[in-house]
């Protein structure tokens, strides 16, 4: 028992200390709730012209967790790349916590400042487009968002993992931002897109997420929904733990630890 | 030294400098698949908004998402340590300014008309968006002085780069303008009068609205005049960059400050 | 048992060089090296730039895997028991990275404690302790990206104690440390032998070498070229006497003359140091002759400063054995 206690203070001290390191630069931060939000913006524009609220009300909901999407598949990937730069990868490797549970704790901070573009963008698109979210159950409709935050997080587990290996993979990783957007049904109703990108889409966990926001706003139940989203989840974190172990023993092997 | 030689020559030199990432994991990403992606997502958007058709997207992002290499590799090409040396030898030599920023800008510029060009054809393969064939061509052109007048808002950006700290918050501030302001995903005759005046004093959107007219059916007479704007547009950025960079080296020798830039 | 043993170290790495035509190469980092470190040794490897020192280390902390041979630490294999071996050991590295600029000295430490094992209940304890032996206790707050490079050595080191590890791996510790840093660097390093830990250091500078450490290995091209305590090192390749000889502007074909078949006799290795605008050359010599007349006689109308005779450092040894023809 104890050590499960050990294990899950590890997780939060840590969890923690990452987020202070993330929001003492603002700097970047700032970057990362602009970039959504301006896409955000340029969707809300577009379907502005329509003069449908419904419309808007849809598209405005998806945008406001765009920013976790943004901010974790583009730091996540580069998120090893940084600590080779800072000397730090070789000693979290070097150290006894398992790899994967050095790494949750990173990609789960960086999925929470997320959380604050999700602020901004609720709060610009209602003073910019009017856009005024009728949200039903105001509790299931932050549950799913938190879920979405997790489910992201878990993601971004995944795609860092593989940059232990593959120095060159953030460029993936971060690439996946606008398809992210597309295939999650964020802003477009999955029905448009073509029906052989649907079970890709399913196999993203905030897409599920995003159903149980909308299904919250709209009185539904979204509870299915969430079951899915966090059986996706908890599949990418046993997925990137195992992949992890696997990997970093060829970066030993390939010597890809270190900077050079 | 003929103007033509510092042209090329220095043209190619800084491409391999430019390019030390030319590893396909990175290119690809970035310049393929990022671009398709975009043009892809507000294709669908203007889809469920039922505004537009996918053309206008296509053309629109397309030209959009090129602007990123045109800034972003310029900057870093203003801002490299052979650069530096070079302005010192600037000074110096009696080679002529124009044809050694040309030269320079050269790589940048058909990189970004490259991956708008491969934006275009991919993305009206995938959206099933038909351009008449004999308006090619006349596409082709326009992309190209899109790409000079960026490149020229990229030489802007680079000199001013110098003097900030954070040159890449810059340059993904100035995509997001272009992403709102040039017509991209939204006329500008759709906007409201304080965008649609801002949008056209920037690169990009008379190329855009030009592309649009072409991939229509009108022909290179019906747009030239949109196009002539979008080059004088860039150039007026870049002379700004010049003059900028002037200014800063004769600041800089005023102050012995030659290899802070 | 003994602390560290490593049979037949290998470790090859392969490069790509080219863009269109990728060509691979392979370099032989670490060629075969063996020793054995006893417990409450301090442990010294000694070698030039590239010689495999890290390399060598890193296998042996598991960050990288040999290309062949094998190693164990108190007792585990590093290849198959990685957590156990993580466990006991420490690593130190110089220079300034391997810290969190944006976070404070404390942050950082209570950070690794937690990677690392420090159970809650020690951590503020063993957290002020290791300030209070590296000397930052006060400034712990202060955001690390603030910190000169010896203090961020320091706090390296305090990070690389925290879970009490008892064999510790020091690569380079006080490089580009000022010379009173390293003072009380080295003194840190000696009062962590006191305490009984085992230590391997790596390091460029003889006479930390010689003073600190208990035996050593010079390593040379990935390979192990001379072990044994610094007295034997000294004695075993240049027993004798050194001979420097300040000389203006000496021509190169007169220093080696001095050397080989027509040479001196006596005289088993000369080498010329610039010292501004002097050149001091160093000949080793056989204890017994006498080589001065001579070679000053060779010198002939080469402008001649101080002669002096002294014995071999460690340094002599060292350059004597990585230098070798």
């Amino acid at each position: 028992m104890s050590r499960l206690r050990t294990r899950v203070r590890q997780l939060a001290v840590c969890y923690w200390l990452q987020i202070k390191i993330l929001l003492i630069s603002p700097f970047e931060g700032f970057l990362g709730v602009v970039f959504p939000l301006m896409f955000a913006t340029a969707t809300l524009m577009v379907y502005r012209l329509n003069g449908d609220a419904d419309a808007l009300q849809y598209a405005g909901l998806g945008a406001a967790v765009m920013g976790i999407w943004t901010s974790v598949t583009v730091s996540a990937s580069s998120l090893l790349n940084r600590e080779r730069w800072s000397g730090t990868l070789e000693l979290l490797v070097a150290a006894p916590t398992p790899f994967s549970l050095v790494l949750i704790p990173i990609t789960s901070a960086m999925a929470t400042v997320g959380l604050y573009s999700v602020l901004a963008t609720i709060v610009w698109n209602r003073v910019v487009f009017g856009v005024r979210l009728q949200i039903e159950s105001w509790p299931l409709f932050v549950l799913g968002m938190l879920m979405a935050t997790l489910t992201i997080a878990l993601f971004g587990f995944l795609l860092s993992v593989t940059a232990i290996r593959y120095r060159t993979s953030w460029a993936l990783g971060a690439a996946l931002e606008y398809p992210g957007w597309l295939l999650c049904g964020f802003v477009v109703p999955l029905g448009l897109l073509p029906d052989a990108l649907r079970p890709l889409s399913w196999a993203l966990a905030p897409t599920w997420a995003v159903e149980a926001m909308r299904a919250a706003a709209s009185g539904a139940s979204p509870w299915a929904d969430l079951a899915v989203c966090l059986a996706l989840g908890l599949a990418y974190a046993a997925l990137a733990a195992y992949l992890g172990v696997r990997l970093v023993d060829s970066a030993r092997r390939n010597a890809t630890l270190a900077l050079t | 030294m003929t103007s033509a030689r510092i042209f090329f020559v220095g043209g190619l030199m800084s491409f391999r400098a430019q390019f030390n990432w030319l590893n396909p994991w990175i290119l690809i990403p970035s310049l393929m698949i990022e671009p398709v992606a975009q043009i892809l997502l507000f294709a669908y958007i203007g889809r469920a908004a039922g505004v537009g058709d996918d053309r206008f997207y296509l053309i629109g992002n397309a030209l959009n998402y090129a602007a990123i290499p045109c800034l972003f590799a310029m900057s870093s090409t203003i801002s490299g340590e052979r650069w530096g040396q070079t302005l010192g030898l600037v000074l110096v030599t009696p080679a002529r300014r124009i044809p050694l920023f040309l030269g320079r800008s050269l790589p940048v510029i058909v990189t970004g008309w490259a991956v708008a060009v491969f934006g275009v054809a991919v993305g009206s393969l995938l959206l099933g968006v038909s351009v008449p064939a004999g308006a090619w061509p006349a596409i082709v052109l326009a992309v190209a002085i899109t790409s000079l007048s960026c490149t020229g808002l990229g030489l802007a950006m680079g000199a001013v780069g110098l003097r900030i700290r954070d040159g890449a918050t810059l340059g993904n501030l100035i995509f997001l303008a272009l992403l709102i302001f040039c017509g991209t995903n939204v006329a500008l005759q759709d906007m409201p009068g304080w965008m649609a005046a801002i949008g056209s004093w920037l690169p990009l959107s008379h190329g855009i609205e030009a592309a649009r007219g072409l991939a229509a059916g009108d022909g290179l007479s019906a747009v030239q005049g949109l196009l002539l704007h979008e080059l004088g547009i860039g150039a007026l950025y870049a002379a700004l960059g010049m003059a900028v960079l002037a200014w800063m080296e004769r600041d800089s020798r005023r102050r012995a400050t030659l290899e802070r830039m | 048992m003994t602390a560290v043993v490593a049979r037949d170290l290998t470790r090859t790495f392969r490069t790509h060089e080219g863009r269109f035509k990728r060509t691979r190469r392979d370099v032989a980092a670490v060629r075969g090296v063996s020793f054995t470190i006893e417990p409450g040794e301090l442990f010294g490897l000694l070698g030039p730039n590239g010689a495999g020192k890290t390399t060598t280390i890193k296998m042996l902390i598991t960050l990288l895997l040999p290309s062949s041979g094998s190693a164990s630490v108190l007792g585990h294999d590093v290849v198959t028991d990685l957590r156990e071996v993580r466990r006991r050991i420490g690593y130190v590295f110089g220079g300034d990275r391997g810290l969190y600029d944006r976070l404070s000295g404390l942050d950082n430490l209570r950070y690794f404690s937690e990677l690392y094992g420090v159970p809650p209940r020690e951590q503020r304890q063993r957290i002020g302790q290791l300030l209070e032996v590296v000397g930052l206790t006060g400034r712990e707050g202060e955001r690390v990206e603030g910190y000169s490079r010896g203090m961020r050595q320091r706090l390296h080191i305090a990070r690389g104690l925290l879970h009490d590890p008892d064999v510790i791996f020091l690569d380079e510790p006080s490089i580009g440390i000022d010379p009173v840093g390293a003072r009380e660097l080295r003194a840190t390093i000696a009062g962590l032998r006191e305490q009984g830990k085992t230590v391997l250091l790596t390091t460029h500078y003889m006479f930390e070498a010689d003073e600190l450490c208990d035996r050593i290995a010079v390593i040379r091209d990935g390979r192990i070229v001379a072990e044994g305590t610094p007295a034997q090192l000294k004695g075993a390749v240049a027993s004798g006497r050194v001979l420097e000889i300040e000389t203006y502007g000496v021509p190169q074909h007169v220093v080696t003359a001095l050397t080989g078949p027509d040479g001196v006799a006596g005289v088993r290795s000369a080498s010329v140091v610039e010292r501004g605008h002097l050149q001091v050359l160093g000949l080793q010599c056989d204890a017994e002759s006498e080589v001065t007349q001579q070679v000053l006689a060779r010198l002939g109308d080469v402008r001649v400063g101080r002669v002096s005779a002294r014995e071999p450092t460690l340094e002599d040894a060292y350059v004597a054995l990585v230098t070798d023809p």
